[in-house]
Protein backbone atom coordinates (compact mmCIF):
# COMPACT_ATOMS: atom_id res chain seq x y z
CA UNK A 1 0.00 0.00 0.00
CA UNK A 2 2.56 2.26 0.83
CA UNK A 3 4.92 1.39 -2.18
CA UNK A 4 1.54 2.25 -3.95
CA UNK A 5 1.10 5.50 -2.74
CA UNK A 6 4.71 6.30 -3.47
CA UNK A 7 4.32 5.44 -6.89
CA UNK A 8 1.20 7.54 -6.66
CA UNK A 9 3.03 10.85 -5.75
CA UNK A 10 5.92 10.04 -8.09
CA UNK A 11 3.29 10.22 -10.91
CA UNK A 12 1.61 12.93 -10.00
CA UNK A 13 5.05 14.93 -9.81
CA UNK A 14 5.90 14.04 -13.23
CA UNK A 15 2.74 15.38 -14.41
CA UNK A 16 2.35 18.30 -12.40
CA UNK A 17 6.13 19.37 -11.31
CA UNK A 18 7.41 20.60 -15.33
CA UNK A 19 4.07 22.79 -15.64
CA UNK A 20 4.00 24.08 -12.29
CA UNK A 21 7.70 25.04 -12.63
CA UNK A 22 7.67 26.47 -16.21
CA UNK A 23 4.67 28.45 -15.13
CA UNK A 24 6.09 28.98 -11.72
CA UNK A 25 9.12 30.55 -13.54
CA UNK A 26 8.06 32.47 -16.75
CA UNK A 27 4.77 33.88 -15.27
CA UNK A 28 4.36 34.17 -11.88
CA UNK A 29 7.83 35.31 -11.19
CA UNK A 30 7.75 37.65 -14.05
CA UNK A 31 4.88 39.11 -12.27
CA UNK A 32 6.64 39.09 -9.44
CA UNK A 33 9.54 41.29 -10.37
CA UNK A 34 7.08 43.43 -12.51
CA UNK A 35 5.68 44.37 -8.80
CA UNK A 36 9.03 44.51 -7.51
CA UNK A 37 9.86 46.98 -10.31
CA UNK A 38 7.39 49.22 -9.61
CA UNK A 39 8.71 50.26 -5.95
CA UNK A 40 12.13 50.41 -7.33
CA UNK A 41 14.41 53.54 -8.68
CA UNK A 42 16.47 54.00 -11.86
CA UNK A 43 19.35 55.64 -11.19
CA UNK A 44 22.24 56.77 -13.90
CA UNK A 45 20.30 54.33 -16.00
CA UNK A 46 20.90 51.59 -14.20
CA UNK A 47 17.43 50.08 -11.79
CA UNK A 48 18.40 49.82 -8.04
CA UNK A 49 16.29 48.60 -5.52
CA UNK A 50 16.06 51.91 -3.76
CA UNK A 51 12.21 51.27 -2.28
CA UNK A 52 9.73 54.12 -3.24
CA UNK A 53 6.57 54.61 -3.94
CA UNK A 54 7.23 58.03 -6.23
CA UNK A 55 6.16 55.69 -9.44
CA UNK A 56 2.94 55.94 -8.32
CA UNK A 57 3.34 59.44 -7.47
CA UNK A 58 4.16 60.24 -11.00
CA UNK A 59 1.28 58.66 -12.07
CA UNK A 60 -0.77 61.02 -10.62
CA UNK A 61 0.21 63.81 -13.07
CA UNK A 62 -2.31 65.25 -15.22
CA UNK A 63 -0.76 63.81 -18.75
CA UNK A 64 -0.52 60.30 -17.24
CA UNK A 65 -4.15 60.75 -15.31
CA UNK A 66 -5.54 62.14 -18.61
CA UNK A 67 -3.94 59.16 -20.87
CA UNK A 68 -5.63 56.31 -18.26
CA UNK A 69 -8.45 57.77 -18.40
CA UNK A 70 -8.92 57.95 -22.10
CA UNK A 71 -7.54 54.63 -22.08
CA UNK A 72 -10.75 53.43 -19.59
CA UNK A 73 -13.10 55.20 -21.98
CA UNK A 74 -12.28 53.96 -25.33
CA UNK A 75 -12.02 50.42 -23.59
CA UNK A 76 -15.93 50.69 -22.03
CA UNK A 77 -17.10 52.46 -24.89
CA UNK A 78 -15.57 49.44 -26.86
CA UNK A 79 -17.39 46.91 -24.57
CA UNK A 80 -20.83 48.62 -24.55
CA UNK A 81 -20.14 49.09 -28.72
CA UNK A 82 -19.68 44.94 -29.17
CA UNK A 83 -22.31 44.17 -26.62
CA UNK A 84 -24.62 46.12 -29.03
CA UNK A 85 -23.11 44.82 -32.31
CA UNK A 86 -22.57 41.36 -30.76
CA UNK A 87 -25.66 40.47 -28.82
CA UNK A 88 -28.06 40.42 -31.93
CA UNK A 89 -26.02 38.28 -33.68
CA UNK A 90 -25.25 36.20 -30.63
CA UNK A 91 -29.15 35.25 -30.00
CA UNK A 92 -29.58 34.88 -33.65
CA UNK A 93 -27.07 31.74 -33.88
CA UNK A 94 -28.57 30.31 -30.54
CA UNK A 95 -32.03 30.95 -31.30
CA UNK A 96 -33.25 31.09 -34.56
CA UNK A 97 -31.37 29.42 -37.07
CA UNK A 98 -31.00 25.63 -36.95
CA UNK A 99 -29.80 24.99 -40.57
CA UNK A 100 -26.85 27.87 -40.51
CA UNK A 101 -25.88 27.87 -37.44
CA UNK A 102 -22.97 25.63 -37.84
CA UNK A 103 -21.64 27.58 -40.66
CA UNK A 104 -22.33 31.39 -38.84
CA UNK A 105 -20.41 30.15 -35.77
CA UNK A 106 -17.44 28.58 -38.08
CA UNK A 107 -17.67 32.16 -39.23
CA UNK A 108 -17.60 34.01 -36.32
CA UNK A 109 -14.51 31.93 -35.06
CA UNK A 110 -12.49 32.03 -38.00
CA UNK A 111 -11.26 35.71 -37.37
CA UNK A 112 -9.61 35.20 -34.06
CA UNK A 113 -7.32 32.21 -35.75
CA UNK A 114 -5.95 35.56 -37.84
CA UNK A 115 -4.01 38.02 -36.49
CA UNK A 116 -4.74 41.30 -35.15
CA UNK A 117 -1.97 42.90 -35.96
CA UNK A 118 -3.27 41.95 -39.67
CA UNK A 119 -6.51 42.86 -38.91
CA UNK A 120 -5.36 46.50 -37.60
CA UNK A 121 -3.56 46.59 -40.72
CA UNK A 122 -6.26 46.16 -42.61
CA UNK A 123 -7.68 49.33 -41.25
CA UNK A 124 -4.96 51.87 -42.36
CA UNK A 125 -5.82 51.00 -46.05
CA UNK A 126 -9.73 51.46 -45.41
CA UNK A 127 -9.70 54.94 -43.35
CA UNK A 128 -6.48 56.48 -44.81
CA UNK A 129 -6.39 59.79 -46.92
CA UNK A 130 -6.28 57.56 -49.90
CA UNK A 131 -7.76 55.06 -48.17
CA UNK A 132 -11.20 53.12 -49.64
CA UNK A 133 -13.35 55.21 -47.45
CA UNK A 134 -11.86 58.02 -48.38
CA UNK A 135 -12.34 57.10 -52.35
CA UNK A 136 -15.81 56.12 -51.86
CA UNK A 137 -17.15 59.50 -50.24
CA UNK A 138 -15.24 61.47 -53.29
CA UNK A 139 -16.42 59.15 -55.93
CA UNK A 140 -19.82 59.97 -54.47
CA UNK A 141 -19.43 63.38 -54.34
CA UNK A 142 -19.86 63.76 -50.67
CA UNK A 143 -16.70 65.52 -50.39
CA UNK A 144 -13.80 67.11 -52.34
CA UNK A 145 -10.90 66.95 -49.93
CA UNK A 146 -10.15 63.27 -48.47
CA UNK A 147 -11.23 63.26 -44.86
CA UNK A 148 -8.39 63.01 -42.82
CA UNK A 149 -9.69 62.14 -38.96
CA UNK A 150 -10.69 59.21 -40.17
CA UNK A 151 -7.64 57.73 -39.49
CA UNK A 152 -5.01 57.91 -36.50
CA UNK A 153 -8.01 58.79 -34.13
CA UNK A 154 -9.85 57.81 -30.94
CA UNK A 155 -12.65 56.85 -33.88
CA UNK A 156 -9.81 54.47 -35.74
CA UNK A 157 -9.32 52.60 -32.58
CA UNK A 158 -12.23 52.34 -31.56
CA UNK A 159 -13.75 50.82 -34.58
CA UNK A 160 -10.55 48.55 -34.93
CA UNK A 161 -10.90 47.46 -31.47
CA UNK A 162 -14.55 46.53 -31.65
CA UNK A 163 -13.59 44.79 -34.96
CA UNK A 164 -10.68 42.65 -33.27
CA UNK A 165 -12.61 41.73 -30.08
CA UNK A 166 -16.11 41.14 -31.58
CA UNK A 167 -15.99 37.50 -31.61
CA UNK A 168 -14.87 37.83 -28.00
CA UNK A 169 -18.09 39.05 -27.45
CA UNK A 170 -20.36 36.62 -29.54
CA UNK A 171 -19.18 33.56 -28.32
CA UNK A 172 -19.51 33.42 -24.57
CA UNK A 173 -23.03 34.79 -25.06
CA UNK A 174 -23.78 32.26 -27.84
CA UNK A 175 -22.78 29.47 -25.33
CA UNK A 176 -25.43 31.17 -22.66
CA UNK A 177 -28.32 31.64 -24.86
CA UNK A 178 -27.81 27.88 -26.51
CA UNK A 179 -28.27 26.45 -22.91
CA UNK A 180 -31.12 29.00 -21.95
CA UNK A 181 -34.40 26.24 -21.28
CA UNK A 182 -36.59 26.80 -24.40
CA UNK A 183 -39.70 25.90 -21.79
CA UNK A 184 -39.13 28.85 -20.10
CA UNK A 185 -39.87 30.64 -23.05
CA UNK A 186 -42.52 28.74 -24.22
CA UNK A 187 -43.86 29.31 -20.78
CA UNK A 188 -43.50 33.15 -20.93
CA UNK A 189 -45.44 32.44 -24.36
CA UNK A 190 -48.35 30.78 -22.86
CA UNK A 191 -48.45 33.30 -20.61
CA UNK A 192 -49.05 36.00 -22.78
CA UNK A 193 -46.04 37.26 -22.86
CA UNK A 194 -45.34 39.29 -25.92
CA UNK A 195 -42.03 38.57 -28.27
CA UNK A 196 -40.59 41.75 -26.67
CA UNK A 197 -41.45 41.33 -23.26
CA UNK A 198 -40.06 37.18 -23.46
CA UNK A 199 -37.33 38.68 -23.89
CA UNK A 200 -36.93 41.75 -21.38
CA UNK A 201 -38.36 39.43 -18.91
CA UNK A 202 -36.69 36.47 -19.36
CA UNK A 203 -34.30 35.73 -22.46
CA UNK A 204 -32.40 39.07 -21.21
CA UNK A 205 -31.56 38.49 -17.60
CA UNK A 206 -31.23 34.99 -18.09
CA UNK A 207 -28.32 35.69 -20.31
CA UNK A 208 -26.40 38.20 -18.29
CA UNK A 209 -23.24 35.95 -17.46
CA UNK A 210 -23.17 35.38 -20.99
CA UNK A 211 -23.14 39.14 -21.53
CA UNK A 212 -20.90 39.65 -18.14
CA UNK A 213 -18.03 36.96 -19.56
CA UNK A 214 -18.15 38.68 -23.43
CA UNK A 215 -17.78 42.59 -22.14
CA UNK A 216 -14.44 41.09 -19.74
CA UNK A 217 -13.15 39.48 -22.72
CA UNK A 218 -13.49 42.34 -24.84
CA UNK A 219 -12.58 45.12 -22.02
CA UNK A 220 -8.97 42.99 -20.28
CA UNK A 221 -7.76 42.89 -23.71
CA UNK A 222 -9.03 46.49 -25.17
CA UNK A 223 -7.79 48.12 -21.62
CA UNK A 224 -3.77 46.33 -22.33
CA UNK A 225 -4.11 47.53 -26.51
CA UNK A 226 -1.05 48.14 -27.62
CA UNK A 227 -0.54 47.41 -31.33
CA UNK A 228 -3.84 48.84 -32.39
CA UNK A 229 -3.85 52.62 -31.04
CA UNK A 230 0.09 52.25 -32.42
CA UNK A 231 -0.64 52.26 -35.85
CA UNK A 232 -4.55 53.70 -35.72
CA UNK A 233 -3.93 56.02 -33.23
CA UNK A 234 -1.02 58.53 -33.86
CA UNK A 235 -0.30 61.10 -31.98
CA UNK A 236 -4.26 62.35 -31.01
CA UNK A 237 -5.28 58.71 -29.35
CA UNK A 238 -2.53 58.06 -27.43
CA UNK A 239 -3.64 54.85 -25.20
CA UNK A 240 -1.91 53.84 -22.05
CA UNK A 241 -0.43 50.69 -23.68
CA UNK A 242 2.14 53.20 -26.01
CA UNK A 243 3.23 54.81 -22.79
CA UNK A 244 4.30 51.66 -21.05
CA UNK A 245 5.91 50.43 -23.92
CA UNK A 246 7.98 53.59 -24.11
CA UNK A 247 8.74 52.82 -20.79
CA UNK A 248 10.14 49.35 -21.19
CA UNK A 249 12.22 50.57 -24.78
CA UNK A 250 13.64 54.15 -25.48
CA UNK A 251 12.57 56.13 -21.81
CA UNK A 252 14.08 53.12 -20.04
CA UNK A 253 12.15 53.65 -17.18
CA UNK A 254 11.43 50.11 -16.21
CA UNK A 255 9.92 51.26 -12.58
CA UNK A 256 7.22 53.28 -13.90
CA UNK A 257 6.66 51.25 -16.74
CA UNK A 258 6.04 48.69 -13.97
CA UNK A 259 3.73 51.35 -11.54
CA UNK A 260 1.60 51.53 -15.28
CA UNK A 261 1.09 47.56 -15.58
CA UNK A 262 -0.21 47.21 -12.46
CA UNK A 263 -2.17 50.06 -12.53
CA UNK A 264 -3.65 48.51 -15.59
CA UNK A 265 -4.26 45.44 -13.60
CA UNK A 266 -5.97 46.68 -10.56
CA UNK A 267 -8.64 48.46 -12.98
CA UNK A 268 -9.49 45.40 -15.13
CA UNK A 269 -9.68 43.16 -11.64
CA UNK A 270 -12.02 46.68 -10.55
CA UNK A 271 -14.18 46.33 -14.05
CA UNK A 272 -13.73 42.01 -13.78
CA UNK A 273 -15.52 42.45 -10.39
CA UNK A 274 -17.94 44.73 -11.18
CA UNK A 275 -18.69 42.98 -14.79
CA UNK A 276 -19.37 39.75 -13.01
CA UNK A 277 -21.42 41.31 -10.43
CA UNK A 278 -23.73 42.88 -12.91
CA UNK A 279 -23.61 39.57 -14.46
CA UNK A 280 -25.13 37.60 -11.99
CA UNK A 281 -27.80 35.26 -12.59
CA UNK A 282 -31.07 38.07 -12.62
CA UNK A 283 -33.85 35.22 -12.31
CA UNK A 284 -33.56 35.43 -8.42
CA UNK A 285 -34.21 39.02 -8.01
CA UNK A 286 -38.11 40.27 -7.88
CA UNK B 1 -41.85 25.46 -43.11
CA UNK B 2 -43.41 28.39 -41.12
CA UNK B 3 -42.78 31.57 -42.45
CA UNK B 4 -39.72 33.55 -40.86
CA UNK B 5 -41.32 36.52 -38.81
CA UNK B 6 -39.42 40.01 -39.39
CA UNK B 7 -37.48 40.23 -36.15
CA UNK B 8 -35.74 36.75 -37.35
CA UNK B 9 -34.96 38.22 -40.63
CA UNK B 10 -33.86 41.89 -39.27
CA UNK B 11 -31.34 39.56 -36.85
CA UNK B 12 -30.38 37.36 -40.23
CA UNK B 13 -29.87 40.46 -42.25
CA UNK B 14 -27.53 41.60 -39.07
CA UNK B 15 -25.06 39.05 -38.29
CA UNK B 16 -24.81 38.97 -42.14
CA UNK B 17 -23.74 42.49 -41.84
CA UNK B 18 -21.48 41.98 -38.43
CA UNK B 19 -19.67 38.84 -40.80
CA UNK B 20 -19.02 41.48 -43.30
CA UNK B 21 -17.48 43.68 -41.19
CA UNK B 22 -15.38 40.92 -40.28
CA UNK B 23 -14.46 39.78 -43.02
CA UNK B 24 -14.22 43.08 -45.30
CA UNK B 25 -11.39 44.16 -44.13
CA UNK B 26 -9.34 41.07 -44.88
CA UNK B 27 -10.35 40.19 -47.64
CA UNK B 28 -9.56 43.68 -49.01
CA UNK B 29 -6.12 43.35 -47.85
CA UNK B 30 -5.95 39.99 -49.95
CA UNK B 31 -7.36 42.08 -52.73
CA UNK B 32 -4.57 44.44 -52.71
CA UNK B 33 -1.95 41.62 -52.57
CA UNK B 34 -2.80 40.77 -56.07
CA UNK B 35 -3.25 44.06 -57.59
CA UNK B 36 -0.80 45.15 -59.79
CA UNK B 37 -0.38 48.73 -58.96
CA UNK B 38 2.75 49.87 -56.07
CA UNK B 39 0.09 51.78 -53.95
CA UNK B 40 -2.84 49.99 -52.28
CA UNK B 41 -6.07 52.02 -53.61
CA UNK B 42 -8.81 51.11 -55.93
CA UNK B 43 -9.41 50.78 -58.85
CA UNK B 44 -8.00 47.15 -59.12
CA UNK B 45 -5.89 47.51 -62.02
CA UNK B 46 -4.78 43.76 -62.73
CA UNK B 47 -3.88 40.63 -61.48
CA UNK B 48 -0.08 40.25 -60.54
CA UNK B 49 1.94 37.74 -58.17
CA UNK B 50 4.95 40.18 -58.19
CA UNK B 51 4.31 41.35 -54.49
CA UNK B 52 4.53 37.62 -53.77
CA UNK B 53 7.50 36.59 -55.74
CA UNK B 54 9.36 40.00 -54.65
CA UNK B 55 8.59 38.79 -51.02
CA UNK B 56 10.72 35.07 -52.17
CA UNK B 57 13.39 36.77 -53.22
CA UNK B 58 13.23 39.04 -50.00
CA UNK B 59 16.11 37.89 -47.48
CA UNK B 60 14.37 39.56 -44.25
CA UNK B 61 11.39 37.76 -44.85
CA UNK B 62 12.28 34.66 -45.76
CA UNK B 63 14.61 34.69 -42.57
CA UNK B 64 11.62 35.92 -40.89
CA UNK B 65 9.44 33.06 -41.92
CA UNK B 66 11.83 30.57 -40.79
CA UNK B 67 12.27 32.06 -37.56
CA UNK B 68 8.46 32.15 -37.57
CA UNK B 69 7.94 28.44 -38.11
CA UNK B 70 11.24 27.28 -35.57
CA UNK B 71 9.36 29.50 -32.72
CA UNK B 72 6.17 28.55 -33.67
CA UNK B 73 6.80 24.77 -34.22
CA UNK B 74 8.72 24.72 -30.46
CA UNK B 75 5.83 26.31 -28.71
CA UNK B 76 3.58 24.02 -30.07
CA UNK B 77 5.74 21.16 -28.43
CA UNK B 78 6.20 22.96 -25.00
CA UNK B 79 3.11 24.00 -24.74
CA UNK B 80 1.31 20.75 -26.16
CA UNK B 81 3.62 18.82 -23.64
CA UNK B 82 2.99 20.66 -20.86
CA UNK B 83 -0.71 21.96 -21.05
CA UNK B 84 -1.21 18.37 -21.55
CA UNK B 85 0.53 17.01 -18.47
CA UNK B 86 -1.00 19.77 -16.54
CA UNK B 87 -4.26 19.11 -17.46
CA UNK B 88 -3.99 15.02 -17.24
CA UNK B 89 -2.46 15.70 -13.80
CA UNK B 90 -4.90 17.66 -12.40
CA UNK B 91 -7.49 15.48 -13.40
CA UNK B 92 -6.60 12.35 -12.00
CA UNK B 93 -4.79 13.75 -9.22
CA UNK B 94 -5.82 17.04 -7.65
CA UNK B 95 -9.84 16.55 -8.31
CA UNK B 96 -10.87 18.23 -5.60
CA UNK B 97 -8.70 21.50 -6.76
CA UNK B 98 -9.92 21.04 -10.55
CA UNK B 99 -12.36 23.95 -10.36
CA UNK B 100 -9.60 26.23 -8.55
CA UNK B 101 -6.75 25.28 -10.54
CA UNK B 102 -8.44 25.64 -13.84
CA UNK B 103 -9.07 29.14 -13.14
CA UNK B 104 -5.48 29.68 -11.93
CA UNK B 105 -4.40 28.15 -15.03
CA UNK B 106 -6.27 30.70 -16.87
CA UNK B 107 -4.90 33.62 -15.57
CA UNK B 108 -1.86 34.10 -18.29
CA UNK B 109 -5.12 34.50 -20.65
CA UNK B 110 -6.74 37.61 -18.54
CA UNK B 111 -3.54 39.01 -18.37
CA UNK B 112 -2.62 41.68 -21.73
CA UNK B 113 -0.03 40.50 -24.06
CA UNK B 114 1.77 43.52 -23.40
CA UNK B 115 2.12 43.13 -19.46
CA UNK B 116 3.05 39.85 -19.66
CA UNK B 117 5.60 40.49 -22.46
CA UNK B 118 7.00 43.49 -20.46
CA UNK B 119 7.06 41.30 -17.07
CA UNK B 120 9.07 38.69 -18.81
CA UNK B 121 11.65 41.78 -20.50
CA UNK B 122 11.71 42.61 -17.03
CA UNK B 123 12.85 39.34 -15.48
CA UNK B 124 15.06 38.78 -18.28
CA UNK B 125 16.72 41.49 -17.76
CA UNK B 126 16.91 41.43 -13.80
CA UNK B 127 17.98 37.25 -14.15
CA UNK B 128 20.59 38.52 -17.11
CA UNK B 129 19.51 36.30 -19.98
CA UNK B 130 19.77 37.17 -23.16
CA UNK B 131 17.01 37.98 -25.59
CA UNK B 132 16.87 35.93 -28.27
CA UNK B 133 14.36 33.17 -30.14
CA UNK B 134 14.78 30.77 -27.28
CA UNK B 135 13.09 33.78 -24.63
CA UNK B 136 10.59 34.39 -27.50
CA UNK B 137 10.11 31.02 -27.37
CA UNK B 138 9.56 30.76 -23.22
CA UNK B 139 7.13 33.54 -23.55
CA UNK B 140 4.90 32.20 -26.28
CA UNK B 141 4.61 29.06 -24.52
CA UNK B 142 3.12 30.69 -21.60
CA UNK B 143 0.63 32.20 -23.85
CA UNK B 144 -0.42 29.11 -25.19
CA UNK B 145 -0.28 26.93 -22.14
CA UNK B 146 -4.00 27.95 -20.69
CA UNK B 147 -5.29 27.44 -24.35
CA UNK B 148 -4.02 24.07 -24.06
CA UNK B 149 -4.83 23.15 -20.23
CA UNK B 150 -8.30 24.24 -20.74
CA UNK B 151 -8.89 22.21 -24.21
CA UNK B 152 -7.43 19.04 -22.56
CA UNK B 153 -9.69 19.63 -19.48
CA UNK B 154 -12.52 19.93 -21.41
CA UNK B 155 -12.30 16.72 -23.07
CA UNK B 156 -11.40 15.19 -19.72
CA UNK B 157 -14.34 16.21 -18.29
CA UNK B 158 -16.14 14.06 -20.60
CA UNK B 159 -14.07 10.69 -19.59
CA UNK B 160 -14.90 7.67 -18.06
CA UNK B 161 -12.69 6.78 -15.69
CA UNK B 162 -13.67 3.33 -15.35
CA UNK B 163 -11.89 2.64 -18.58
CA UNK B 164 -8.59 3.63 -16.91
CA UNK B 165 -9.51 1.40 -13.66
CA UNK B 166 -10.31 -1.54 -15.66
CA UNK B 167 -7.14 -0.98 -17.58
CA UNK B 168 -5.37 -0.67 -14.18
CA UNK B 169 -7.49 -3.97 -12.31
CA UNK B 170 -6.12 -5.68 -15.33
CA UNK B 171 -2.56 -5.22 -14.36
CA UNK B 172 -1.38 -2.56 -16.80
CA UNK B 173 1.01 0.15 -15.47
CA UNK B 174 0.33 3.75 -15.20
CA UNK B 175 2.20 4.31 -18.14
CA UNK B 176 0.68 1.86 -20.20
CA UNK B 177 -2.65 3.02 -19.05
CA UNK B 178 -1.36 6.62 -20.44
CA UNK B 179 -0.10 5.49 -23.85
CA UNK B 180 -2.49 3.08 -24.60
CA UNK B 181 -6.02 4.77 -22.73
CA UNK B 182 -5.48 8.10 -22.05
CA UNK B 183 -3.63 9.49 -24.91
CA UNK B 184 -5.82 8.10 -28.05
CA UNK B 185 -9.00 9.44 -25.90
CA UNK B 186 -7.21 12.98 -25.85
CA UNK B 187 -5.55 13.11 -29.50
CA UNK B 188 -8.27 14.75 -31.00
CA UNK B 189 -7.87 17.65 -27.90
CA UNK B 190 -4.19 17.22 -28.11
CA UNK B 191 -4.18 18.09 -32.27
CA UNK B 192 -6.35 20.84 -31.45
CA UNK B 193 -4.76 22.17 -28.81
CA UNK B 194 -1.25 22.01 -30.89
CA UNK B 195 -3.02 24.00 -33.57
CA UNK B 196 -4.04 26.76 -32.37
CA UNK B 197 -0.98 26.80 -29.76
CA UNK B 198 0.65 26.77 -33.52
CA UNK B 199 -1.41 30.46 -35.14
CA UNK B 200 -1.27 31.77 -31.56
CA UNK B 201 2.68 31.66 -31.99
CA UNK B 202 3.10 32.24 -35.66
CA UNK B 203 0.33 35.87 -35.23
CA UNK B 204 2.05 37.01 -31.78
CA UNK B 205 3.37 40.62 -32.08
CA UNK B 206 3.77 41.86 -28.40
CA UNK B 207 4.89 39.31 -26.36
CA UNK B 208 7.79 39.07 -29.44
CA UNK B 209 8.00 42.87 -29.96
CA UNK B 210 9.55 42.47 -25.89
CA UNK B 211 11.69 39.32 -25.45
CA UNK B 212 13.61 39.17 -28.81
CA UNK B 213 16.87 39.97 -28.95
CA UNK B 214 18.21 40.93 -32.95
CA UNK B 215 15.97 38.22 -34.26
CA UNK B 216 12.63 38.87 -36.51
CA UNK B 217 9.52 36.76 -37.16
CA UNK B 218 7.04 37.83 -39.64
CA UNK B 219 4.54 39.41 -37.61
CA UNK B 220 7.48 41.70 -36.25
CA UNK B 221 8.56 42.41 -39.80
CA UNK B 222 5.32 43.13 -40.55
CA UNK B 223 5.49 46.08 -37.98
CA UNK B 224 8.65 47.31 -38.73
CA UNK B 225 7.22 47.52 -42.13
CA UNK B 226 4.42 49.69 -41.29
CA UNK B 227 6.55 51.73 -39.29
CA UNK B 228 8.07 52.98 -42.37
CA UNK B 229 4.81 53.15 -45.27
CA UNK B 230 2.51 50.81 -46.66
CA UNK B 231 3.61 48.47 -49.32
CA UNK B 232 2.13 45.71 -51.61
CA UNK B 233 4.52 43.22 -50.03
CA UNK B 234 2.80 44.21 -46.36
CA UNK B 235 -0.71 42.69 -48.07
CA UNK B 236 1.67 40.45 -49.62
CA UNK B 237 2.87 38.91 -46.21
CA UNK B 238 -0.23 39.83 -44.38
CA UNK B 239 -2.14 37.39 -46.49
CA UNK B 240 0.20 34.84 -46.48
CA UNK B 241 -0.61 34.83 -42.81
CA UNK B 242 -3.56 34.83 -42.64
CA UNK B 243 -4.29 31.72 -45.21
CA UNK B 244 -1.83 30.47 -43.08
CA UNK B 245 -3.99 30.56 -39.87
CA UNK B 246 -7.58 29.77 -41.49
CA UNK B 247 -5.39 26.43 -42.79
CA UNK B 248 -4.54 25.53 -39.17
CA UNK B 249 -8.17 26.75 -38.09
CA UNK B 250 -10.04 24.24 -41.01
CA UNK B 251 -7.78 21.25 -39.78
CA UNK B 252 -8.67 22.01 -36.43
CA UNK B 253 -12.68 22.18 -37.46
CA UNK B 254 -12.14 18.80 -39.48
CA UNK B 255 -10.52 16.98 -36.11
CA UNK B 256 -13.37 18.11 -33.66
CA UNK B 257 -16.43 16.95 -36.36
CA UNK B 258 -14.61 13.95 -36.41
CA UNK B 259 -13.70 13.03 -32.94
CA UNK B 260 -17.53 14.23 -32.82
CA UNK B 261 -18.10 11.57 -35.54
CA UNK B 262 -16.56 8.71 -34.14
CA UNK B 263 -18.15 9.97 -30.38
CA UNK B 264 -21.41 9.69 -31.61
CA UNK B 265 -20.41 6.11 -33.45
CA UNK B 266 -19.41 4.82 -30.46
CA UNK B 267 -22.90 5.73 -28.73
CA UNK B 268 -21.68 8.30 -26.00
Amino acid sequence: MAARKTRQIAAATAFLGPPSLWIGALFILPMATMALLSFWRVVDYNIVADWTLANYERLARPLYLGIFWRTIKIALLVTVICALVGYPVAYFLARKTKRFQLILLVLVILPLWTSYLVRTYAWMLILGTNGAVNQALQGLGLTDTPVSWLLYSDFAVTLALVHIYVPFFILPLYAVLEKLDPRLLEAAKDLGGGRWRTFLHVTLPLSLPGVATGCLFVFIPSMGAFVTPELLGGARSIMIGSVVAQQFGVAYDYPLGSAMSLTILAIILVAATLFLRAGRPAGTAP
Amino acid sequence: MKAHSSSTILLGLWTAFVLLFLFAPLFLVAVFSFNDSSISVFPIRAFTLRWYESLAANEAFRTALANSLIVAGATVVFATLLGMAAGVGVHRYVPRLRTALRSGASLPMMVPHLILGIALLGFYNLVAIDLSLTTVIMGHSVVAFPYVFLIVSARLVGFDPSLEEAARDLGASTARIFWEITLPLLAPAILTAALISFTLSFDEVVVTFFTTGTDNTLPMVIWSMLRVGITPEINAIATLTVVVSCAMAGVAEVIIRRSRLTAAKKGE
